[in-house]
């Protein structure tokens, strides 16, 4: 089989602190990748060129200069941080490449040279915040890691919760891979707050998640925490016990019912064995590779102003549901889902929204009058009201 | 007192709290071109005394919760440096009062803006300030107006308005404020001699 072939750069760091997930996007873009090599439905393959920049935000510039220079590709699907991509973006602008990111991130940027894949901050903080107010407290304690991630989810936790009513009980920050949770633990028993929301990353919240565990345990406590980030790879890493019942946002598991997903997920592990799981983030890189493949193929071309116009409103039946590219931001219609950690490092989803949601960057349509009036809480409201016109009558 | 011209930026001296290696040649060519006179800060150490007339500081190179971050708000205008736009990073942006910004990633375009900006509106919120304490100081002293306006109406037998254009004019003829003279008319108990003596 000789089919012309298409350059694709693949940028996936293999060592430094997030290492783990990046091993699994870089194994799903190569999945896609033979997928559709060995396809008939694509007239062409592509030829991937990996690059490691070792968790250096720096070297994200370099690998993808030397990509865009040396192995003179279009496209490049990777980055994982907000702070390797902003190290990305300006050379895609400056020699009009397009970069396919992968991962959800917390918002406010819309570059012409990127297709945003991962979740935007309407798809992923809003459901699991929605849900905490109407179903678990407006009170709530915040943990998270000291970085751009947390700073911004605890922004809008905080201005969605006190819109509604409620408190943000504590802000407490971990640098980056710090484990030293105790201190945290400690105060959490002490004053019981009714949910935790945790957006550490890594082993920070692995080992806060095992730690709070153990502690909540002998104290006898049950404290729901809620995530925007966890997924089944990372379930196991935490084990079995501290890891199950948390609440957790995302537009994939690997329990998702459904043909495509159950096709998906058996090809994946017929690759990479049994015992191997998909996350959010690995399945979103095919996702990527395939949108990208399945645009290049609508417009005939490899061209990054041809593809970007095909890709544009083009639907895929991926794993995690339909898929397109809205081309208002370049970021994707994704289906938001919630769903609870359970024994056996998998998740048993709850929640799914109705249809696949517009993506908002900038949360420009956030109605916090909308959210914050539930519908207890209107009621009171009305009831108020009601009292207040009697009287004046 | 001439009023610098933001427009002439030689010999000032720069400060830069920036980490992008790539970034800060960039920032400092220019500088150099533009006669400045360049010293550098890690972003991961406090600020320390430094004598500087404008401070370019990389908004993204310090955490949002870090301690030493407010320290950086001084007198001393500051030019962000803006890479990521989420309201919390610009929360903390405005809490730092940036005198103006350039948008990362940095070209050699755009800096001398950026100077020209921040010199004009550190030297306006100067005279703001100066202005505003002027008000607050006349604010203060209009009760010792108002004493020494119910004293010549009193001594004089005059109405208030009659009263204060005699304060008013003697002020003017002897050069000083309402404000100076009604201390003195409180203070003497009636207009003082040396209103009489130079008219």
């Amino acid at each position: 089989m000789s089919k012309p072939s298409i350059p694709l750069g693949l940028v996936f760091s293999q060592s430094g602190p997030y290492a783990m997930m990046a091993g699994e996007m870089r194994k799903s873009a190569l999945m896609a990748v033979d997928e559709i090599n060995e396809s008939d439905a694509f007239d062409f393959s592509f030829a991937p060129h990996l690059r490691d920049p070792g968790g250096v935000v720096a070297e994200y510039h370099t690998a993808c200069a030397d990509l865009i220079r040396e192995e003179h590709v279009g496209h490049i699907v990777g980055c994982y941080t907000s702070a390797s991509r902003k190290q990305v973006i300006p050379i895609v602008e400056r020699t009009e490449r397009l970069l396919w990111h992968p991962a959800r991130y917390e918002g406010f940027e819309s570059s012409d040279n990127v297709i945003y894949v991962g979740a935007a901050p309407n798809q992923h903080v809003v459901p699991l915040v929605r849900h905490m107010l109407d179903h678990i407290s407006a009170d709530v304690f915040c943990i998270g890691s000291n970085y751009i991630w947390t700073w911004e989810m605890n922004r809008v936790i905080r201005e969605i919760v006190t819109s509604a009513g409620g408190r943000v009980l504590a802000e407490r920050l971990l640098e980056l891979g710090e484990t030293a949770v105790d201190h945290i633990v400690t105060e959490i028993i002490d004053r019981r707050p009714p949910v935790v929301f945790n957006t550490l990353v890594g082993e920070s919240s692995y080992a806060f998640m095992r730690a709070l565990h153990a502690a909540a345990t002998r104290a006898g406590l049950s404290i729901p925490m809620l995530s925007c980030s966890l997924c089944e790879p990372e379930l196991k890493l935490i084990g079995s016990a501290a890891s199950v019942g948390c609440i957790t946002s995302s537009a994939y598991f690997e329990s998702i019912e459904g043909a495509d997903n159950r096709s998906f997920v058996a090809r994946w592990k017929a690759r990479h064995g049994r015992d191997s799981s998909l996350s959010v983030d690995g399945q979103s890189t095919y996702v990527c590779v395939m949108l990208l493949a399945r645009a290049i193929r609508r417009a005939g071309s490899a061209e990054v102003g041809a593809v970007r116009r095909a890709a544009a409103n083009h639907r895929y039946d991926s794993p995690q549901g339909p898929v397109w590219v809205d081309p208002d931001n370049n970021h994707c219609f994704l289906t938001p889902r919630l769903a609870r950690s359970m024994p056996g490092c998998q998740f048993s989803i709850f929640w799914e929204a109705d249809a696949p949601e517009r993506p908002d960057p900038y949360l420009s349509n956030l109605d916090l009058t909308a959210i914050g009036t539930r519908a207890e809480k209107s009621n009171d409201t009305m009831a108020k009201r009601s009292n207040h016109l009697r009287i004046v009558k | 007192m001439t009023r610098p011209s933001p427009f002439s930026v030689r010999g000032r001296r720069a400060l830069m709290v920036m980490r992008d290696e790539r970034e800060i040649p960039i920032v400092r060519r220019q500088l150099s071109r533009l006669g400045m006179t360049i010293s550098e800060h890690d972003p991961a150490e406090p600020p320390r005394d430094q004598s500087s007339d404008v401070i370019l500081l990389d908004a993204d190179s310090i955490p949002i919760k870090s301690d030493h971050a407010i320290l950086w708000k001084g007198s001393i205008p500051i030019i962000a440096l803006i890479g990521t736009e989420t309201p919390s990073r610009l929360k903390w942006l405005l809490d730092l009062q940036p005198a103006s910004f350039l948008v990362k990633p940095l070209r050699s375009a755009g800096l001398y803006t950026a100077l020209v900006v921040a010199f004009d509106s550190a030297q306006q919120r100067l005279e703001q300030a100066a202005h505003i304490e002027k008000l607050e100081d006349r604010i203060r002293s209009r009760r010792v107006v108002f004493a020494a306006v119910l004293q010549i109406m009193r001594g004089h037998d005059l109405s208030e308005k009659d009263a204060f254009a005699l304060i008013r004019q003697t002020s003017m003829r002897h050069r000083t404020t309402i404000e100076v003279l009604s201390a003195e008319i409180v203070a003497a108990g009636g207009m003082p001699n040396r209103t009489t003596r130079t008219a």
